[in-house]
C-alpha cells in the first residue's frame, strides 16, 4: 500500500486512505491467506440465487461461511444435507467482498468444498478435548467419590422411550433391588441434547436423597452419541458430588462422559450393577449365614465353656482322690520305712549296747582286777608281814612237833621231849630238859 | 456397640471382622458374647437396610418432583 503524502498531525497513524481502495487491498490480502479445512456445526443456513451461506460454529467460536451453489452441487451432499446442526468439514479460505456504491461489504470463509464430518473427524476433536480435560484432572474427581453399595434412591438420565430404560430396570430388579428411581428424562440424540442432559444431571444431583446417577442410552454412531462428548456436560458431570455411572452406546470409553464419570459401563444392565453394587438377593443369603454363624458362636462359646467348667468342677474331687491315694501310699511307705528304721535302729542299738556293755564290762572287770590285785597285793603284803618267816628273819624261832605242828607251850614242849626249832634259815632238833634246860641237837 | 453403623458397607465390614474374629477361636468368653451381641445388632441393621429396598421398585419423575416442590413453595 502506498504511503500517503503527509501524516495528520497529532494522530501518528498513516492515512487517511481511500476506503474503497483499502477494501480492495484487504480483499487481496485475505485471499492470499492459506487455504484450510474447518470442522464445526452448521447454523443459520440461508441461500441466495448464487450461493448458500451459514455459520460454522463450535463451543469456542464461529465464522460466517459461504459456498457458491455450483460448488455445493459438486460436493454431492444431497438435498438438505447442509442444514442446521449438521457437523461438516469445509475447505476454502478467507474472502472479503469490498461492496460498492450501493452494496454492503461482507467478510466470509469462502468454502469451495463441503462434506459431512466423519467418525475420524469427530474422534480427532474428541481426542483433543479428552486431552484437555485429562490435563485439568477432571477424569479423577468422580472416581474419588464414595459409591454406596446399597443406595436407596438413584437418579437416571435417559430417553423416556427407549430400550435403555427397560434394560436398566430389568438389571435393577435382577439384583433384587426395590429402591426408588427418579427419572430425569432428556433427549439423548446428537449434540443438541447435551444441555438438557446436563440440566437433568444437575437437578438430580441437587436432590439429597439421590445417592448415584446413571446416564444411559443405547448404541449409535459417534455422531449420535455426540451429546455425551459435549465439553460443558462433561465438565458439569466431573464436578458433581454425586457419583455418575455412564452407560452410553455399547463401547466403554468411547464418549467423553465415560472418562469423567465415576464408572463407565457398556450397557444399561451393567450400569444397574454399578449403580447398585450390592446383589440384594445374595446379600440376604449372606446375612442369614452371618446370623447363623453368630448364633452358633454364642451357643458354642457357652456350651464349650460349660463342659469345660463341668470338667473343672469334677477336677478337684478327682484331684483330691488322687492326692489321697498318693498320701496313703506315702503313709504306707513311711510306715514301712519307719518299721525298717526302728528295726535297724534297734539292731543298731543292740549292737551298740552290746559293744558298750562289752566295753563297760571290760572296763569293770579291769577295774575289779586292779582292785583285787591291789587288795591281793595288800593282803600279800599283810600276809607276808604275818608270815613266820618274817618273824623268824627277825631272830625268832618256831617250835614244831615231830609232824611239824607248832608247839605253842612249854608244857607241850616238855611233853614232846624233843622238838624242832625252826629258824629262818632252817630247822634244828632240840631236846627238852625238864629243868628247862636241855640239849639241842641240830637236825640238818 | 451403642451407635448405629454409618452405612450398610460399614456394618457389613464390621460384621465380617466379627465373624473372622469368632472363627479364629482366639476370643475369650466375654469378648465372644460381646461380639455376638454386636454382630446381632449389625445383622438387624443390615436386614433393615435391605428391607428398605425390598418392597418393590418405585419410579418417580424428576419433573413431577420439581412441580411438587414449586406448588409447595407457592402454598407456603
Amino acid at each position: 500500500m502506498e504511503q500517503p503524502a503527509q501524516k495528520q498531525a497529532g494522530t501518528g497513524l498513516p492515512g487517511p486512505y481511500a476506503v474503497g481502495r483499502y477494501a480492495g487491498k484487504l480483499q487481496e490480502w485475505m485471499r492470499e491467506r492459506a487455504r484450510v479445512q474447518l470442522i464445526g456445526e452448521v447454523t443459520g443456513v440461508g441461500r441466495s440465487k448464487v450461493q448458500a451461506y451459514f455459520e460454522l460454529r463450535d463451543g469456542d467460536g464461529a465464522i460466517p461461511c459461504a459456498i457458491w451453489l455450483n460448488d455445493l452441487e459438486k460436493a454431492g451432499l444431497g438435498d438438505g444435507a447442509l442444514r442446521d446442526g449438521a457437523e461438516v468439514v469445509i475447505s476454502g479460505g478467507l474472502d472479503y467482498y469490498p461492496g460498492g456504491g450501493q452494496a454492503s461489504p461482507n467478510f466470509c470463509f469462502r468454502a469451495t468444498h463441503v462434506r459431512l464430518a466423519g467418525e475420524g473427524d469427530l474422534i480427532a476433536r474428541l481426542e483433543a478435548l479428552r486431552k484437555q480435560l485429562r490435563s485439568e484432572g477432571l477424569f479423577e474427581l468422580q472416581k474419588q467419590l464414595h459409591r454406596p453399595r446399597l443406595p436407596k434412591t438413584i437418579g437416571v438420565v435417559t430417553a423416556e422411550t427407549g430400550a435403555a430404560r427397560r434394560d436398566l430396570l430389568a438389571g435393577l430388579q435382577r439384583r433384587g433391588w426395590g429402591g426408588s428411581v427418579i427419572w430425569g428424562f432428556a433427549p439423548v440424540q446428537d449434540r443438541h441434547a447435551a444441555p438438557a442432559i446436563g440440566r437433568a444431571v444437575q437437578d438430580l444431583a441437587a436432590r439429597p436423597e439421590v445417592e448415584a446417577i446413571v446416564v444411559t442410552r443405547g448404541g449409535g454412531s459417534l455422531a449420535d452419541l455426540w451429546a455425551f462428548c459435549d465439553e460443558t456436560l462433561c465438565r458439569t458431570v466431573a464436578m458433581l458430588r454425586v457419583p455418575v455411572v455412564s452407560a452410553v452406546g455399547h463401547e466403554r470409553d468411547k464418549t467423553l462422559i465415560d472418562d469423567v464419570a465415576a464408572v463407565a459401563c457398556s450397557t444399561p444392565t451393567h450400569a444397574a450393577e454399578a449403580a447398585v453394587p450390592l446383589d440384594c438377593v445374595a446379600a440376604r443369603e449372606s446375612l442369614e449365614r452371618c446370623a447363623v454363624a453368630l448364633r452358633r458362636a454364642g451357643e458354642g462359646a457357652i456350651g464349650t465353656r460349660s463342659r469345660h467348667l463341668g470338667a473343672l468342677a469334677r477336677g478337684p474331687a478327682r484331684a483330691l482322690q488322687r492326692e489321697r491315694s498318693k498320701l496313703n501310699q506315702k503313709i504306707r511307705e513311711i510306715r514301712a520305712a519307719s518299721e525298717r528304721g526302728l528295726a535297724e535302729r534297734a539292731a543298731s542299738q543292740k549292737r551298740i549296747g552290746t559293744v558298750v556293755l562289752e566295753r563297760a564290762r571290760n572296763r569293770a572287770v579291769g577295774a575289779d582286777m586292779e582292785k583285787r590285785r591291789a587288795a591281793l597285793h595288800r593282803a600279800a603284803v599283810a600276809l607276808r608281814a604275818h608270815e613266820p618267816e618274817r618273824t623268824l628273819e627277825r631272830g625268832y624261832a618256831l617250835v614244831e612237833g615231830e609232824a611239824g605242828e607248832p608247839v605253842t607251850s612249854a608244857e607241850a614242849a616238855a611233853a614232846a621231849g624233843e622238838v624242832k626249832l625252826r629258824f629262818a634259815d632252817g630247822r634244828v632238833r632240840a631236846k627238852i630238859n625238864e629243868a628247862g634246860e636241855g640239849d639241842v641237837e641240830r637236825d640238818r | 456397640m451403642t451407635d448405629s453403623p454409618e452405612s450398610y458397607e460399614a456394618a457389613v465390614e464390621r460384621l465380617e471382622e466379627i465373624i473372622d474374629r469368632l472363627d479364629s477361636g482366639q476370643s475369650g468368653l466375654r469378648e465372644t458374647l460381646d461380639l455376638c451381641r454386636e454382630g446381632r445388632e449389625l445383622v438387624k441393621f443390615c436386614a433393615a437396610e435391605l428391607d428398605e429396598v425390598g418392597e418393590g421398585l418405585k419410579e418417580l419423575r424428576l419433573d413431577d418432583l420439581a412441580a411438587r416442590l414449586e406448588v409447595g413453595s407457592e402454598q407456603s
